[in-house]
């Protein structure tokens, strides 16, 4: 990336012709030091001071803690004593864990509940509403919001007596007859997973839904009008109009949701702990567990750095996909 | 504009990257402490040798737990050594054993903190020499007096905190705790069996109560703990106490890969593939399933005896304990003494810690920590309710007995997490109970190689 192979003109001259004396060079001389300094010149300084105040708090409490537990990872390390250089053993040990391994492929089936599902179900109640004049949307709307601002614990400790063997589920299943599917839903092995990704979408898709509202109303009527004037359907008006209209919201969406699912851990925790066996188990739970209990930080270190490695791949992807250009 | 935003993120990265390398992390911390420096303790502290520190402030950290206890403690503490004023911080069990390392590493540490023992918690603390050894407290209190060695072992560390069940002694407790087994009066009464005292009485009448049409058991393993419990409980049946502890402690060569843990193992999964402990055990949490037990579901509970006094509160009369005895007529169970109360390697208030500690444990003070619910183990002292009476003084038994297991998950670091997910694949028949004792075994050893290797490590370093 330092030099350009082949020489380029037109539009490689303008990303860096401003520069002085920049204009007169072959492009392929311009080197990565001498786009920094075109770069640097065009720059009116003083502008950066207002940066500042908040890249320092930034750089103090983001930046500062992810470079150093990226240091820590490169060490084993038990939080106490001093720790011991073992360069990228940790990552590598990492990568032969069948458990870590588990716990990622636990981590994509909860974005389809924590992601697909509510982005699908917020797309779908947007659609309706953007259709019909629904008496007392507001309220609607902050009552389907509600689980996204309840504290996660309440969440698990409401979702776990839903799920109890005694508990409301079972009783409305017995009701209509099907007493032979009653089970601890959150503590047999088929149904653990799904039944902590579905708590999820309902902790989800209100936030969802309440962007995609929003996103909705400022698409001007006139296209609606006229899309229905040359007679489309409501579905054939969702997927022309309402869809590509939402496409930076879904972006949002998206990324606020699948980030949720891979560092999920407050849900997973307060209602199965990983259990039952390993069958709900998540990255994060194996971080918490290094960090705190298990007092390995430098493994658990590692296996943070890879999350985050991974949720800002993802989110890239994301935004690349579904916002294209526009971002 | 796209390169520089490259770069510039690369120089960000870099500058976080630096921030970050500022060292080994962990230098400058306390390093393992070979021989303990420091005043000693050769007589008992007098109320005169706590004066000559003028006002002062003893800062304790403690478990949730203790809090009653603490309370009873602390104003007459504060009366006896009226110079000291007690500044108490208790934190859930949970968070204590997660910030207790920190607290103590810290240049703001407490003078006094409760650990927990076994290779999770008290192991790294008197790795990193934070704790205060405190064998010349024990001999001039006579606390050995009051313990069995048996029972001492779970506070000794060898000094680098490398192995567990010997060497000093770094914590002490007045109390003990024990899983034991609760059983609801009226469900027996109604299906006439006695109150069960042997093992063999305790099993004939979880098939009575089966055959009877109840739960004989209730469950709620959601925290996947407490079903190892019930496995402990049966292997205290089959194994000596010597071999648990061993194990346990890490002592080389021990194994729970014996018949006898095979066979608790696969008695406990037989009770479950039966339906002795219900349906969706798995799914319910410890705290439900006391509360599911005291509102009627199941005749009996393998708990721990902490729970006498939230069972005592909603059942009244109709909860009883007991512990079935072997066929010597011995007990045998998981359990311990209390979590171990430690003096911090730093503590610039010797004798006020010391002297607390004495009060802690003085046969005068057992009285009022019977009066919260919990079994002393320091005085005779008279317990609050039928049922606690039973806890408390089968608990001395259990002492005398010298037939405290410990508990299974302080073997490792790793331990916890072992035992209760191969507990529930255990019991779902996932796995068999020749693969439960071998999991167990294959942490215990996976800990003792990393314990060897970082004592050769440790070595290197020195030399």
């Amino acid at each position: 990336m330092s030099t350009l192979s082949t020489p380029r003109s037109g539009t490689a001259g303008a990303d860096t012709g401003a520069g002085p004396g920049a204009g007169a060079a072959p492009a392929r001389r311009v080197g990565a030091s001498g786009r920094v300094r075109a770069w640097a010149s065009r720059q009116y300084w003083p502008s950066f001071l207002y940066l500042l105040p908040a890249a320092v708090c930034y750089g103090l409490f983001v930046l500062r803690p992810l470079g150093q537990t990226a240091w820590i990872s490169l060490f084993e390390w038990d939080g106490l004593t001093v720790g011991r250089w073992t360069g990228l053993d940790n990552y590598g040990e990492l990568l032969g864990d069948s458990r870590i391994l588990a716990a990622l492929g636990h981590s994509l089936v909860f974005v389809v509940f924590y992601a697909v599902l509510p982005v699908a179900i917020g797309l779908a109640l947007a659609g309706l509403m953007s259709r019909m004049r629904v008496r007392g949307l507001s309220f609607f709307r902050a009552v389907l919001f509600v689980p996204q601002i309840l504290a996660t614990v309440v969440v698990a400790v409401s979702w776990r007596w839903v799920y109890d063997i005694d508990g409301p589920l079972n009783a409305a299943l017995r009701a209509v007859g099907l007493g032979s599917l009653t089970r601890a839903w959150l503590g047999d092995y088929a149904t653990a997973l799904p039944a902590v990704g579905l708590v999820g979408t309902w902790v989800m898709f209100g936030l969802c839904m309440v962007l995609f509202l929003a996103g909705v109303q400022k698409i001007p009527t006139e296209l609606y009008e006229s899309a229905r004037l040359d007679g489309c359907g409501p579905v054939r008006e969702f997927f022309t109009v309402t869809l590509p209209a939402l496409r930076g919201e879904i972006a949002i969406a998206l990324v606020l949701t699948v980030t949720y699912a891979l560092r999920n851990f407050d849900l997973v925790w307060n209602t199965t702990a990983g259990g039952p066996g390993e069958s709900t188990s998540v990255p994060s739970v194996f971080i918490y567990q290094g960090a705190f209990l298990t007092r390995e930080v430098g493994a658990a270190s590692a296996l943070s750095v890879c999350l985050t490695v991974l949720v800002l791949a993802v989110t890239a992807v994301i935004m690349r996909l579904v916002r294209g250009k526009e971002g | 504009m796209r390169k520089p935003r490259i770069t510039a993120a690369a120089g960000i990265a870099l500058t976080a990257l630096l921030a970050g390398a500022c060292g080994v992390p962990g230098a400058g911390g306390g390093a393992a402490s070979s021989g303990f420096e420091g005043p000693r303790i050769t007589e008992r502290v007098t109320p005169e040798d706590v004066a000559k520190m003028g006002d002062t402030t003893l800062r304790v950290l403690a478990d949730a737990g203790e809090e009653q206890t603490l309370e009873a403690l602390v104003p007459r503490y504060e009366k006896a050594y009226p110079n000291v004023e007690v500044e108490v911080v208790t934190k859930g069990f949970d968070d204590l054993l997660k910030t207790v390392p920190n607290s103590l590493s810290g240049s703001d540490a407490p003078d006094l903190a409760q650990g927990n023992q076994g290779y999770g918690t008290d192991g790294p603390l008197v790795r990193a020499g934070l704790l205060r050894p405190l064998d010349d407290v024990m001999r001039t209190y006579g606390w050995e007096n009051t313990y069995t060695d048996g029972a001492l072992k779970q506070y000794r560390w060898t000094p680098d905190g490398a192995l567990f069940g010997s060497g000093s002694l770094y914590g002490i407790s007045p109390v003990t705790e024990y899983v034991g087994v609760f059983y609801n009066r009226e469900i027996l009464d109604g299906l006439g069996i006695e109150p069960p005292g042997t093992y063999r009485e305790f099993t004939a009448a979880l098939d009575e109560v089966k055959a009877a049409g109840r739960q004989p058991l209730m469950l709620g393993n959601a925290e996947k703990y407490p079903a190892s419990q019930v496995i402990g409980l049966v292997q205290g049946q089959n194994v000596s106490s010597r071999d648990v502890r061993s194990w346990v402690s890490g002592v080389p060569g021990a194994t729970v890969a014996d018949k006898g843990t095979q066979d608790a193992a696969r008695t406990v999964q037989e009770w479950a593939d039966d339906g002795y402990f219900g349906r969706g055990y798995d799914g319910i949490s410890s705290d439900d399933a006391v509360a599911k037990f005291a509102a009627g579901k199941g005749a009996f509970l393998v708990a721990g005896s902490w729970n006498a006094p939230a069972l005592q509160e909603s059942m009244k009369g109709e909860v009883g304990f007991t512990l079935p005895t072997r066929p010597d007529g011995t007990r045998a169970t998981v359990g311990s003494l209390g979590m171990g109360w430690h003096i911090s390697a730093k503590t610039k208030k010797l004798p006020a810690a010391v002297a607390f500690l004495d009060m802690l444990m003085s046969e005068d003070f057992a009285q009022s920590i019977a009066d919260v619910g919990r079994t002393p183990v320091t005085g005779s002292a008279e317990a609050t309710s039928p049922v606690a009476d039973a806890v408390n003084d089968t608990g001395l038994k259990l002492l005398a007995d010298d037939g405290q297991n410990f508990y299974l998950d302080w073997a490792s670091t790793t331990m916890y997490d072992t035992v209760g997910a191969t507990t529930q694949d255990l019991l779902s028949g996932r796995t068999s109970p020749a693969g439960f004792t071998e999991a167990l075994q294959e942490d215990w050893q996976d800990f003792a190689a990393e314990q060897r290797e970082a004592a050769g490590a440790g070595a290197e370093d020195a030399s």
